[in-house]
């Protein structure tokens, strides 16, 4: 394991963080430990696309589908006319869809993150490394790659 | 000094709030807890002696219940509109209130949660609201207002907290950094092992842009939804198309004042002036002032439309309101959420925090009393003009405690919150630092 470099201003971390990608070493190999969300980070280091939108994609979309599926499924399961309203009634079934696709993409978009981030992460729960407020940069050896 | 010492000041700051509670909080956690007992102990009896207890009488029988349990949805409002709306329009005032809001929001939607419930005659069968597969086959009625309500504030509350314990996830790996022992695990696990390595903060940042964006639309449909428990009736008074944006608006300013209730003694007791400036209440108090008047517009339009419609029921109602059995409370709803607001538009009364304080207390009356009277007159003033004066609804003890119990449970799950989790969101603060 690499030696961590630890910096006390911000400036300063940006200022080594952009000397190590000018001198060559590969991106992939830095990493980057802040104490909040650093914009300049994803400024200096490639851009990596965050896969958490497909998750909220496909949770939305479910809930769209599956909402809809239910209340018309249901209520044709069992088709009983109450207060003259046609059994499909699309209006209403709009809401329950609605709140259904809130809920769904929500659950996923959480869900996804926890995936992505790999988050618990039962080691880093039973012991941390911990830096305070410091910003850290640590370049990972070549053949770890 | 060094950036990270101005960081460490504000860990040490913010966190001071989750040290050894004082006498002064134990007291008024005593006196809170005191009130859900009594709360429970209201609930119990008319759990036993039956639903009789409660003051209602024909044609009024949804009161105070109702009435607490829309005032409690449209508290959790403002929390939504803060988290989460002003996240989207980059508001950096949003950071200062942002924790208790969102805190609100969750303690709010779990007192209103119960109303439903306690207004049932029989709450053992509260499951029936919930779409199961059973026996029978039968399937709730997916057309009926009140099952609406069923999705609409369980998927606001679920999103609520998803969005609480999401906004927490860092700062809960700060709090376990300063902790030892059996705490220290406890946070350990709630923080799930958060480093803040780039891959975290990519992926949460956007996590946290598409739940803002997932929860905005529940500030508008929630509140619509609830409104047409009343609008989709065809009671004079409830039928009107203007209920939902007239409820929402209603939420969200009534929201706006319990923030400014819980922040003004919370910023003062803990010693947070420096997060939560002067400058942060004046601009949640011209929230509070625009949609006062959002809401004094709605007045005006739907006696408006009352007036215009030619209904005689819909005028004697409106008459009724002003100047029947209610009228105190109606002009008392006035005054606290028309007149008193209006005050805020000088910008010295909205500087001055003791004055915008009582006001967010006025404003919080107001808004209670609101929902009162829209639901009691109304259903006092129906097509039967036969019980119209024979018969006056009054609350009675088991509804007055119950209310106060609820009141109670909702401060006790505050106060609970001020000592175990940050009180303001810290990494977000020190980004602005």
């Amino acid at each position: 394991m690499a030696k961590p470099m630890i910096f006390h201003e911000k400036e300063e971390f940006l200022k080594t963080l952009r000397r190590l990608v000018r001198e060559g070493v590969a991106k992939e190999r830095i990493r980057v430990i802040t104490p909040f969300s650093v914009a300049e980070v994803e400024e200096i280091l490639p851009r990596m696309p965050s896969h958490v939108q497909v998750f909220a994609l496909a949770g939305a979309a479910s809930g769209t589908v599956g909402g809809f599926a239910f209340t018309i499924l249901s209520t044709l399961s069992w088709p009983l006319i109450v207060g003259g309203k046609p059994i499909v009634s699309i209006p209403p079934f709009i809401i329950i869809a609605f709140a259904l696709t809130i809920l769904f993409g929500a659950l996923s978009t959480f869900l996804g993150f926890l995936l992505l981030s790999r988050l618990p992460s039962i080691r880093r729960i039973r012991s941390v490394e911990e830096y305070g407020n410091a910003f850290v940069i640590t370049v990972e050896p070549e053949e770890a790659k | 000094m060094a950036e990270t010492e101005k960081y460490d000041r504000a860990d040490r700051e913010i966190l001071a709030a989750m040290g050894k509670p004082g006498r002064l909080y134990l007291l008024v956690l005593a006196f809170t807890v005191t009130l859900v007992a009594s709360g429970f102990l209201c609930w119990y009896h008319q759990y036993r002696v039956g639903l009789g207890v409660a003051g209602y009488t024909h044609p009024v029988n949804w009161a105070v219940y109702i009435t607490n349990f829309v005032f409690w949805v449209g508290i959790a409002h403002s929390g939504t509109l803060i988290s989460a709306v002003l996240y989207l329009f980059r508001a950096r005032f949003r950071t200062s209130f942002n924790r208790p809001a969102e805190a609100m929001t969750v303690f709010a939607l779990m007192v209103a949660g119960l109303f439903p419930l306690i207004h049932l005659g029989r709450p053992w069968v509260f499951y029936y609201l919930f779409p199961y597969p059973n026996q029978r086959q039968l399937w709730v009625n997916f057309r009926s207002p009140l099952i609406w309500d069923v999705f609409a504030v369980g998927t606001y509350f679920t999103v609520s907290v998803v969005f609480f314990y999401v906004g927490l996830i860092p700062d809960l790996a700060i709090v376990r950094r300063c902790k030892e022992g059996i705490r220290k695990t406890i946070y350990s696990v709630l923080s799930l092992g958060w480093e803040g390595t780039r891959r975290q903060w990519r992926h949460y940042n956007m996590l946290y842009l598409f739940l803002a964006a997932f929860a905005t639309p529940l500030v508008a449909s929630v509140h619509s939804v609830v409104s047409w428990d009343f609008a989709m009736s065809i009671l004079p008074g409830w039928h009107t198309t203007i209920f939902a944006p007239y409820f929402v608006a209603g939420a969200i300013f009534s929201g706006t004042a319990m923030v400014i209730t819980l922040v003004v003694p919370m910023r003062k007791i803990l010693v947070l002036d420096r997060y939560i400036t002067d400058d942060h209440f004046e601009s949640i108090a011209k929230i509070l002032l625009f949609t006062s008047l959002i809401v004094s517009y709605a007045y005006v339009v739907e006696t408006g439309l009352a007036w215009y419609g030619g209904n005689v029921f819909e005028i004697e109602l409106f008459r009724y309101r002003a100047w029947g059995h209610y009228k105190a409370l109606f002009w008392t709803m006035i005054t606290c959420n028309s007149l008193v607001p209006l005050t805020l538009f000088a910008r010295r009364l909205r500087r001055n925090i003791a004055y915008l304080f009582c006001v967010s207390l006025l404003v919080n009356v107001g808004m209670w009393v609101e929902r009162f009277v829209i639901i009691v007159s109304s259903l006092a003033r129906d097509f039967d003009p036969y019980v119209w004066d024979t018969q006056m609804y009054r609350p009675t003890f088991v509804e007055v405690g119950i209310t106060l119990g609820s009141f109670g449970m909702f401060f006790t799950l505050y106060l609970i919150f001020l000592k175990t989790l940050p009180v303001l969101s810290i990494t977000e603060i020190k980004e602005h630092l």
